[in-house]
């Protein structure tokens, strides 16, 4: 401490000081993994692209057979015109254009469109499935290490239950029974999801329970919500930034997996779907599989990084 | 037992014990003492005697199970805090009786700034605003001797040093204007020096406020420096009551007599230090008799048989040994 005046005035600038510097102080240590870093840029590159992409490109349902199966720009593919003047079947080359830099479907659908919508399909599945699924995972693995006795016992049980449970399988079924719309997909994926983060909330919150702070919070009088909610939680949210980074590519995926077996919601174009209605024509047109299977990769890839690299920044034990 | 006025705190045939599954541990078997208004109580003990578990069961604090208080009273005011609600009390908790604990680094919760915890123990228990409780918590920790109080209220604990963390916490524990504040070893964790500057704060809100302090230390020393009465514990019961100036001057206890024995002593020249033979009995299995025989340098046969009676020497000295029958 240097000076104490200019300490306080600094300390005093906005309420959210401490915040501001602990964020910092955590970006400091995540900027080291270069990984990490890419895997940021390439997530904040999807958010912008799927909040802003579907006013600059066309609609991913504009469907225009005259421009069927096109390669995307710089790419080029043989077609066979049949000419009925001639009654020959004649093989052209068809060059892709900057009309459709990433081409065309087999109906003639814009695959940038697409892709841009994909992505925002990608996005709300994982944040939201995440979400459900970490809340839930929160509240059981804290309850569970706080009231610990049976109730510990139950809710653990039935943990156990919901991982051995076959997931896919929970997830076809009850898309089967509500209909393959895109709500019940989350809902569905969100409410299996969450055994993992329970188990893991559950061993962090029981390592704090024993600490003293839990103890001194409740010399101080408060009720165990409160020791809940302000003591317990706020501790534990560094490993559910953790968990719930390295879990949304497991949630698009899925979502991916159940649209590639066809019971993703029709009426959207996730690269899942995308995926799917390509993988038939691999032959003429590979683009159409293979630029959503390209995102979805680089997708999970970038959430990974980043889950691993927010891992080491949180742990204090690594020296980075 | 000589209650007499001002006593604002009385445990009587306090027992805790702890059903574990090698067998039952009487952590705390058959306790008494009290506390008068303006009064520092000193347990001493050593480790594992039951001088902590003593604490959280004042505050029914102690983890149930496998703990529980089997037996006993605990009066505050015209309550009989074992038969409390938890309702009555959380409003004890803090407000009429506060703790400090041993290390302030781990009772500190690492995410909250220091003001932050100050001031959500104000307004828990006191209908205040929140500038309100802050202007509380500030002028708390200026009373507390901290510089720059500002910046120490919007620090993380782990910015803080030993010393500073260790009067927030006095200083959270006072915010609710308490009867009586239990001190868990509060100055096993720091140094020398700032264990004197926790000392004299002890000492003046002692002198100031009219506060009852226990006081719990297995430290001989912060006894005879803070002090004014002493329950000296072994293996969960009492073994000597008395004065401290009496405990230390004329220990009749040959347990108290060991560990003031202990004491270096600068004033002679030594080779080694003195300590008591043995070890602190496994608590499942506790000698016959009198816990202490086995280690105690004036055993008779009569002590591995039959457990000594409190016998009162005088109104403020209590002994449990059979050598004063």
């Amino acid at each position: 401490m240097t000076d104490k005046s200019q300490d306080t005035a600094r300390a005093t600038d906005s309420p959210t000081y401490g915040w501001v510097r602990l964020a910092g102080y955590y970006w400091q240590r995540t900027r080291v993994n270069r990984l990490a870093v890419f895997g940021l840029a390439f997530i904040l590159f999807l958010v912008v692209m799927a909040l802003i992409g579907p006013f600059f490109t066309l609609g991913p349902t504009l469907v225009d057979f005259e421009q069927k199966n096109l390669p995307p720009a710089g790419f080029a593919t043989e077609k066979s015109v049949y000419s009925t003047a001639t009654g020959e079947l004649t093989i052209t080359r068809v060059p892709g254009d900057w009309k459709h830099p990433l081409g065309t479907d087999s109906k003639g659908r814009d695959m940038l469109a697409m892709i841009v919508s994909g992505a925002r399909v990608s996005l709300q599945v994982g944040l939201l499935a995440t979400g459900i699924a970490i809340f839930i995972g929160i509240i059981i693995g804290v309850l569970s290490a706080y009231m610990g006795r049976w109730v510990d016992n139950v809710l653990m049980r039935f943990t156990d239950v919901m991982m051995t449970f076959p997931f896919f399988l929970l997830l076809v079924l009850i898309i089967f029974i509500f209909g393959p719309s895109l709500a019940f997909i989350v809902l569905a994926i969100g409410l299996t999801g969450w055994t993992g983060t329970a188990r893991l909330v559950r061993s962090e919150a029981l390592s704090l329970r024993t600490r003293d702070f839990i103890l001194a919070a409740r010399a101080m009088g408060a009720t165990g919500g409160r020791v809940i909610f302000r003591h317990l939680i706020p501790n534990v949210v560094s490993l559910i930034i953790v968990i719930a980074t390295l879990s949304i590519p497991g949630v698009i995926l899925a979502e991916a997996a159940l649209s590639f077996i066809g019971l993703g919601d029709p009426t959207v174009a996730s690269w899942g779907i995308v995926l799917e209605a390509g993988q038939s024509s691999l032959d003429t047109a590979w683009w159409v599989a293979v630029e959503p299977g390209i995102m979805l990769f680089l997708t999970v890839l970038a959430f990974n990084f980043l889950g691993d690299g927010l891992r080491d920044a949180f742990d204090p034990k690594s020296r980075i | 037992m000589k209650t007499g006025d001002n006593v604002v705190l009385e445990v009587s045939n306090l027992k805790t014990y702890f059903f574990t599954r090698r067998g039952v541990v009487k952590a705390v078997d058959g306790l008494d003492f009290h506390l008068r208004r303006g009064e520092c109580l000193c347990l001493v003990g050593e480790s594992g005697c039951g001088k902590t578990v003593t604490a959280l069961s004042i505050l029914k604090l102690v983890d149930s199970p496998p703990g529980k208080i089997v037996e006993g009273e605990i009066r505050y005011d015209s309550l009989d805090l074992v038969k409390c609600s938890s309702k009555q009390l959380r409003q004890i908790r803090g407000k009429e009786i506060a703790m400090v604990f041993q290390e302030a680094q781990s009772a500190l919760n690492p995410v909250l700034t220091i003001g932050d915890q100050i001031m959500e123990q104000i307004m828990l228990h006191l209908p205040l605003e929140r500038n309100e409780a802050q202007n509380r918590s500030m002028a708390l920790l200026r009373e507390m001797g901290i510089p720059s109080v500002e910046r120490v209220m919007k620090s993380y604990p782990h910015q803080l040093s030993g010393g500073m963390k260790q009067r927030a916490m006095i200083a959270m524990s006072l915010s609710c204007d308490p009867t009586i504040i239990i001190a868990d070893e509060p100055t096993t964790a720091v140094d020398v020096t700032i264990e004197a500057q926790i000392l004299g704060i002890f000492r003046s809100l002692k002198e100031q406020r009219q506060l009852s302090l226990i006081f719990i230390t297995h430290d001989l020393a912060v006894v005879a420096e803070i002090g004014d009465r002493a329950v000296v514990m072994y293996a969960g019961k009492e073994v000597e009551t008395a004065p401290v100036s009496e405990i230390i001057a004329n220990p009749r206890h040959p347990y108290t007599a060991g560990l003031i024995r202990c004491l270096p002593d600068i004033s002679r020249p030594a080779d080694r230090l003195v300590s008591i033979p043995g070890f602190a009995p496994n608590p499942v299995e506790l000698p016959g008799g009198c816990a202490f025989h086995p280690r105690c340098s004036e055993g008779m046969p009569i002590c591995s048989q039959q457990a000594p009676p409190v016998v009162e020497l005088s109104t403020e000295h209590r002994v449990r040994c059979h050598l004063y029958r």
